[in-house]
């Protein structure tokens, strides 16, 4: 009477395997597509970028080289570009951050109701279903030398002839990356703080904690992992950009505009040099930022 | 000398909920002060406005003399241990605890050094650098006790510290609680639900009922001498019976209930005759069998069901049709007839309760209250 009960019949052993056959074949569709559309043209842009150029100036012939480089590190330029690329990615994302944040904190912490949140929400999301091109030419109407803040500003008699920096410098660069990316660095800081027990803030408060410490120590802490998250997306996405800061920022010499100008001239070893590095550096500082933060500690949960 | 004192105080959540309906009471200082309720009576809310987490609409809050309703939180000189604990998932144990005095600008060593005194005084050594998360829910609790004492207040707040642990925990915690209390000398203002560890930790008990004060007074006297029928209630179990007052007559009244006529000691001075008041008598107070005979009130009774306690023994009788009757007695004296037999049930003048009111809420039919809606 005392022996053990069987298990239950349905789970067998070979049921159970085929289950676990079939969640690693879930993988398949997103593994291929990945290797096509991602591995193999990285490989294939690297292993271009040790070509030689062709001496007719267009295409490339499969001599390995290393002369690319070379040209890469000891070309004047080379500096110039780096640095716009990355300080504009970079200045982009600290402003982003700068909007996203306290936008994300009052989503969060100050609109009670569900139907003002979602109302906000959507007033945020809807210059995405506008097209990037018309949004962008949208700002001449604003900036421009006829827009409205020029006119307003003759009108009121402020200045005597319209102000041409407003649309083509780095200003009107950062205020398009702004209106365009500040959604993507608040959705995950909003997500992070949405997760954030009250309780928290309160245990902070009754122990002694002013304002400022109560949003550095606990809030923005504890909204890290999102911010991480933004600051990438904005970063990355910036990074990549070479449209806007060609049209918008007065010609300022960017590397993707320059991988742009040599591949669209078929000087496809220099471009893919420049793409390659371009990648490299972009990930060294993401490792770097994810070293400094330590991410550990963020995905605690 | 009062540390706390609160005049009228009022909270509104919303235009519909009323949270806090005019609440008046004084903290001594160095008191164990136990706000007693069922849920949603206001008691938390009551805390977190006395931490200064929540704004009152009306009335005033003195601490140690002084008006706080203008105070921030972080400028009051009081600490509060949260019903969740609330400990920073993003630190360790050792910032945890640090985080006050950092707050209050204490320099590094002394830091570390009081740190270190209060893991000792919680039993938490050698857990500083741990992460809360790697914490079992009674190490938790410590933690955050441990937080909220570290900064040395004058009154210490603690949201249902007993709630979220076991039972044995519960009885552990309990004592250490009252040991705290007793080395550290502070003010410690405490809410709970549940009745044995109020009347327990208190040195005055303050029983809620939907936003207004039953009755403060020392646990003794609440459970001897409830004011309102809800306080008798919420703080013991009891025998309540709507009843009239025929006579008093040597120190005892007569009074008047579907019991029949049933006796209660009278207080010096007071005079209830022609009044309808609660008659009532706690379950531990009724004596069963033969000795019942010996007091003032006694009469018979069919057993209907008894649940053991291991050392006592609760027993449902029935007095007449549908009139029940609670009794505690010692496991060994049960020898309850069974197959349908009476058995006597008594109780001393001395041991009946007298309640005036059914609640300190106007406009309550004390029958009502009584018997339930």
């Amino acid at each position: 009477m005392t022996a053990q009960p069987s298990p239950p019949a349905a789970k067998t052993g070979a049921r159970f395997r085929l289950g676990a056959y079939s969640t690693y074949m879930l993988l398949i569709p997103g593994l291929v597509l990945s290797v096509i559309f991602l591995v193999l043209p990285l490989a294939i842009m690297v292993v271009v970028s040790f070509y030689t150029t062709a001496p007719s100036s267009t295409g490339y012939l499969a001599i390995f080289t290393i002369q690319n480089y070379v040209d890469f590190f000891t070309s004047p330029q080379t500096g110039t570009l780096v640095l716009n690329t990355f300080s504009l990615a970079f200045i982009a994302a600290i402003i982003a951050f700068i909007f996203g944040f306290p936008l994300a904190y009052f989503l969060t912490f100050h609109i009670k109701s569900a139907a003002l949140k979602n109302y906000v929400i959507t007033l945020l999301i809807v210059p995405f279903l506008i097209d990037w091109s018309i949004r962008t030419v949208a700002w001449i109407g604003i900036l421009g030398k006829a827009g409205i803040i020029n006119s307003t500003l003759m009108s009121l008699g402020l200045i005597k002839g319209p102000l041409e920096a407003l649309l083509f410098s780095r200003n009107t660069l950062y205020i398009i990356w702004l209106q365009t990316y500040v959604v993507f660095m608040e959705f995950p800081i909003y997500l992070a703080m949405n997760r954030i027990d009250p309780d928290l803030i309160n245990a902070a408060k009754v122990l002694k904690a002013p304002p400022r410490h109560v949003l550095y120590d606990v809030v923005f802490k504890l909204s890290l992992p999102g911010i991480m998250a933004g600051f990438i997306f904005v970063f990355v996405s910036t990074l990549g950009d070479f449209i806007t800061p060609n049209l918008w920022a007065g010609g300022v010499q960017t590397l993707g505009f320059s991988i742009s100008r040599y591949s669209n001239n078929f000087l496809w070893p220099y471009a893919s040099v420049l793409s390659t590095m371009l990648l490299i550096i972009a990930l060294i500082i993401l490792v770097i930022a994810f070293k400094v933060v330590n991410v550990k500690k963020l995905f605690y949960e | 000398m009062k540390v706390l004192e609160a005049k009228n105080l009022t909270k509104w959540y919303g235009k519909e909920v009323l949270a806090l309906n005019k609440v008046s009471f004084d903290v001594d200082e160095g008191d164990f002060f136990v706000l007693i309720g069922p849920s949603g009576c206001g008691k938390s809310t009551l805390l977190k406005l006395i931490a200064g987490l929540l704004d009152y609409e009306g009335g005033e809050l003195y601490l140690k003399g002084e008006e706080v309703k203008t105070i921030p939180p972080h400028k009051r000189d009081i600490s509060m241990m949260l019903e969740t604990y609330a400990l920073f998932p993003h630190m360790s144990v050792h910032d945890n605890i640090a985080f006050g005095l950092r707050m209050l600008g204490k320099d590094r060593s002394e830091i570390d050094k009081q740190v270190q005194e209060s893991l000792k005084l919680v039993g938490m050594e050698g857990f500083g650098k741990r992460s809360p998360l790697e914490l079992s829910g009674g190490q938790r609790q410590r933690v955050a006790l441990a937080r909220a004492i570290v900064v040395n207040p004058s009154v210490l707040l603690l949201d249902e510290p007993l709630s979220h642990v076991d039972y044995r925990l519960q009885r552990k915690l309990m004592e250490e609680l009252k040991l705290l209390h007793q080395r550290l000398g502070t003010t410690f203002i405490l809410t709970t639900h549940v009745q044995e560890h109020g009347l327990s930790l208190a040195e005055t008990l303050m029983v809620m009922n939907t936003g207004v004060i039953e009755q403060i007074g020392k646990p003794e006297t609440v459970y001897r001498r409830p004011t309102t029928v809800f306080a008798a209630r919420f703080v013991g179990d009891i025998n309540l019976f709507s009843g009239e007052v025929l006579e008093k007559r040597n120190g005892r009244y007569s009074v008047k209930t579907e019991l029949g006529e049933l006796q209660a000691s009278a207080d010096e001075g007071e005079d209830y005759s022609g009044r309808k008041l609660a008659y009532g008598v706690r379950p531990e107070a009724v004596v069963v069998g033969k000795d019942a005979l010996k007091c003032e009130n006694h009469l018979q009774a069919k057993p209907a069901n008894t649940y053991y306690f291991g050392n006592s023994v609760e027993c449902m009788f029935e007095v007449r049709d549908g009139i029940a009757l609670k009794a505690n007695i010692a496991p060994e004296a049960v020898a309850l007839p069974t197959g349908g037999g009476g058995v006597t049930l008594g109780w001393h003048a001395g041991d009946a309760i007298l309640i005036e009111k059914p609640s300190v809420i106007e406009g309550l039919n004390i029958e009502e209250v009584i018997y339930g809606k």
